[in-house]
């Protein structure tokens, strides 16, 4: 204690007080510093990195088994797969290839709506627009166009790869049923975006393909018993499809929405359906053991 | 039976009843090289490209792996990696188009005798514009709100512009003198085309910034009349 | 043989995916069957011998006792995956940057364009409408073709094949289906992209598609040929002759099944309800080509039964 005098200053002073306590804490503080420095040249330590990301883990079997099952994307696979069930020469890869271009046009679609008013005074002009004025406008539509036409194709490949292996065989059954609504999906997917660019090629297409519903036995104006039902033109169910009589501005928005919106969606619900059953029915279904007709069990007659 | 993992790339040696299969297309260069890394007592004579253990066994972590792999991966991982740079790049500046079809800045709105003094509000709803008049200048006054852009009202028996979202109040020349407007409305540039009718362009206003120097009397900012 | 004409028809982008179908299609039914092929190489191996069939491991891939019948997920199967999506998109874009979608003129009601066609994958059903009444071949067939799949797995009785590939486990069923898409599919899709030209007329590959060609078709309905004409009569009569045709066809398709010592098999196994079901689809798909051959042979067969309410 430095001595006082009446005042009740401090013999010392104040300032000089002050001065020694800084001349204690700088080298403290320096040293802090320092350590804090240090410890930023290796950002995987931080607080902030760890909260975020996952540590490098040993690659032993478990570890291997937990990187998918605990993560958030990828655990619709199972653990371990049947050695020869990852060769190309079995499943073709289509099924994923599938589910792949999926989510490509997905995104580039969301992109491409960005640009595209449903209206017939702009939906052409906005195609044109994307391909001149917009960067990179003409290669997501050609993208969009294009991953739409191989999808197509890769879900009839898959198709064929399922029924040549016999994958439709119990207890999968009820899956190639969604396998077949998937692709009756795809197809309508297809057909609705058909319509959009509101061109000579899109409109023939749905005029063709919506004259063929007022053929509709029963439902449609023109099919067979549909009069007697009382349906005109007016009330039948390409009506119900175009929101009008003609393939006009209702038409273009419907097309759109069952595009954009509709069909999506309930394709979304379906392969979520799909793709579970997969895994409920033991996973990829081979390549299996091959079985003798010596081996056939005799049907179980209830 | 072990429950060694062993390595995919196995060659079939002699597989009964199997048709010549080719080796599957595409895995020889990416499963090559943690499986050169996983494997460890690799039989001798192997490139580091083609594992053809028979005997291998998973190591609980890394073997020194070989360069070549290294490098093949870190070029992979920089293709990869570059490509999703490259389209996000993309992604970016293709949110801005390169053209757009907006109304345009620039407009006549007949002759100078056409305006009496005064305020004169005939295009307010064309084009968001009020007429000024007085003995010296015609000037354009610009129908936006200096606060927070709203469009105010012509309040002629109250001499003043009264902007309905916060209360700012303008008198007849568009100096603020209430409210919350921080300087006066602004004004459009104006010019006469050689017919002499006057031309307005909203896409150049003048300002009257508080504490600076204003440009209400720049060339452009009013007419002589 | 007019080289500009088909180079234009193959070349135009919305054809490419067809293009590529022809080599697609054709490939992967190779690729499949010869794997068959190894399988029932395996297969008859086994069948020789009960003893090795006790021992020997059941794949045509190789196994050796010892490795692991799993691989984990992760790594193998994410790198495959991973790979399969860069060359996915690789594939993609190249195609994106090389060929361009196409954008035809603004729509025009009063202007149809010669010829007019739908999306290459509903080509098929459009040459339909060439033989089939509108709601037939644009309703009725597209309906039996998607309840026609949904229900071919409880009409496969067949317990052999499930999960690996092989021919002669499965040879009517394999047939069946290769003959639905291959065959009724895909040429269909073939015909209309390549071959329908101008006013949806028959061109031959290389022939120049003439948009002022004249083509006489006389057509004639079944009934005509018998001097029918009354409107009962001809209801009777086109009831008669698709009634024919289905017993008929029936029992070339009851042969089928039938044909051999392990179809009977099969074919015990099933119920009455699931052979009933299995002939009407494949009857009915088989009235198409039929009825499409009526059309091309000179007899030039347009309907076989006609009602005041439908045709066929």
């Amino acid at each position: 204690m430095e001595p006082e005098n009446e005042k009740g200053k401090s013999g010392v002073g104040l300032l000089d007080r002050v001065r020694g306590q800084v001349r204690e804490q700088v080298p403290v503080i320096k040293d802090k510093v320092k350590e804090e420095v240090e410890s930023l040249k290796d950002p995987e330590k931080t607080q902030l990195y760890k909260s975020v990301f996952r540590v490098k883990h040993d690659d032993t079997p478990r570890n291997r088994s937990l990187g998918v099952l605990s993560n958030v994307f990828l655990h619709l696979h199972p653990a371990k797969i049947n050695r020869d069930a990852v060769r190309f020469n079995y499943t073709w890869g289509m099924g994923g290839i599938t589910f792949y271009l999926f989510i490509v046009l997905t995104f580039t679609g969301i992109l491409l709506m960005f640009y595209f008013h449903p209206t017939k005074a702009e939906a052409f002009r906005d195609i044109l627009y994307l391909e001149h004025d917009v960067p990179f406008g003409k290669l997501l539509r050609n993208m969009h166009r294009w991953a739409a036409h191989l999808m197509v194709i890769t879900v009839e490949l898959h198709m064929f790869r399922v029924f040549l292996t016999g994958s439709y065989k119990r207890p999968r059954e009820f899956n190639w049923v969604v396998g077949v609504i998937l692709l009756v999906l795809t197809l309508l997917l297809s057909f609705t975006g058909y319509l959009l660019p509101d061109d000579q090629l899109g409109f023939w297409a749905v005029t063709v393909g919506t004259n063929m519903a007022r053929a509709t036995p029963l439902l449609g104006h023109e099919g067979p018993l549909g009069a007697q039902l009382g349906m005109t033109a007016y009330n039948d169910i390409r009506f119900g499809l175009l929101g009008g009589s003609i393939v006009d501005a209702n038409a273009l928005l419907r097309s759109y929405i069952w595009h954009c919106i509709g069909i999506p969606i309930v394709a979304g619900v379906f392969m979520g359906v799909h793709f579970w059953r997969v895994r409920k029915d033991g996973g990829i279904s081979g390549p299996a053991p091959v079985a003798l007709e010596s081996e056939i069990k005799p049907v179980k007659k209830i | 039976m072990s429950t060694e993992d062993k390595t995919l790339e196995q060659r079939p040696v002699a597989a009964e009843g199997e048709a010549k299969s080719p080796p599957p297309a595409k895995p020889s260069a990416p499963p090559a090289k943690p499986a050169a890394a996983k494997t460890a007592g690799q039989t001798a004579g192997q490139t580091p490209g083609q594992t053809r253990t028979v005997g291998g066994k998973t190591t609980e972590g890394r073997t020194a792996e070989a360069p070549m792999s290294k490098m093949r991966r870190r070029v992979v991982w920089a293709c990869i990696w570059g490509f999703l740079a490259a389209n996000f790049l993309m992604l970016l500046r293709f949110f801005l188009p390169r053209t757009i079809f907006e109304p345009s800045n620039s407009f006549r709105i007949g002759f100078p005798q056409d305006f009496a003094f005064g305020v004169d509000t005939k295009f307010q709803q064309q084009y968001r514009i009020w007429v000024v008049r007085n003995a010296e200048r015609l000037f354009v006054v610009y129908a936006r709100c200096t606060h927070l852009g709203c469009t105010p009202d012509w309040k002629a028996s109250e001499a003043k512009f009264k902007c309905p979202c916060h209360g700012s109040g303008y008198d007849s020349e568009g100096i603020n003198f209430e409210g919350p407007a921080p300087r006066p409305l602004d004004r459009a540039q104006v010019a006469l085309d050689p017919e002499g009718q006057i031309v307005v362009d909203v896409g150049r206003l003048y300002q009257q910034p508080k504490g600076a120097q204003t440009q209400f009397n720049d060339d452009g900012a009013f007419l002589r009349v | 043989m007019d080289w500009s004409q088909l180079w234009e028809i193959t070349s135009a982008p919305d054809n490419v995916p067809i293009v590529a179908m022809l080599f697609l299609v054709p490939f992967f039914t190779w690729y499949g069957l010869r794997q068959a092929v190894a399988n029932d190489r395996l297969i008859a191996q086994l069948e020789g011998d009960a003893q090795l069939a006790k021992t020997h491991h059941r794949k045509t891939q190789p196994w050796r006792p010892g490795w692991a019948k799993e691989l984990h997920v992760w790594p193998f199967l994410m790198r495959i995956e991973f790979l399969a999506a860069v060359l996915v998109t690789v594939l993609l874009m190249v195609w994106s940057i090389t060929l361009d979608a196409p954008l035809e003129e603004p729509a025009n009601p009063n202007l149809t364009m010669n010829p007019s066609k739908a999306p290459w994958y509903f080509l098929g059903l459009q040459e339909m409408l060439v033989y089939f009444d509108p709601w037939i071949a644009g309703v009725l067939m597209p309906g039996l073709i998607i309840v026609g799949l949904m229900a071919i797995p409880y009409m496969d009785t067949n317990p052999l094949g499930s999960g690996y590939y092989t021919w002669r486990q499965r040879r009517f069923a394999i047939a069946a289906f290769i003959f639905g898409f291959v065959i009724l599919w895909v040429a269909m899709i073939i015909i209309g992209t390549f071959i329908r030209g101008p006013g949806w007329v028959w061109f031959w590959p290389g022939q120049t598609w003439d948009h002022n060609v004249q083509v006489f078709d006389l057509n004639r309905d079944l009934h005509e040929y018998f001097g029918i004409t009354s409107a009962a009569g001809k209801f009777i009569f086109g009831g008669a002759v698709v009634t024919l045709y289905y017993l008929v066809a029936g029992w070339v398709v009851h042969k089928l099944i039938t044909w051999n010592e392990f179809n009977r098999k099969i074919y015990e196994r099933m119920s009455l309800i699931q052979y009933l079901t299995l002939q009407f689809f494949l009857t009915t798909m088989l009235a198409l080509p039929i009825k499409i051959i009526l059309r091309l042979l000179p007899i030039h067969i347009k309907n076989v039964w006609v009602t005041p309410w439908f045709n066929v």
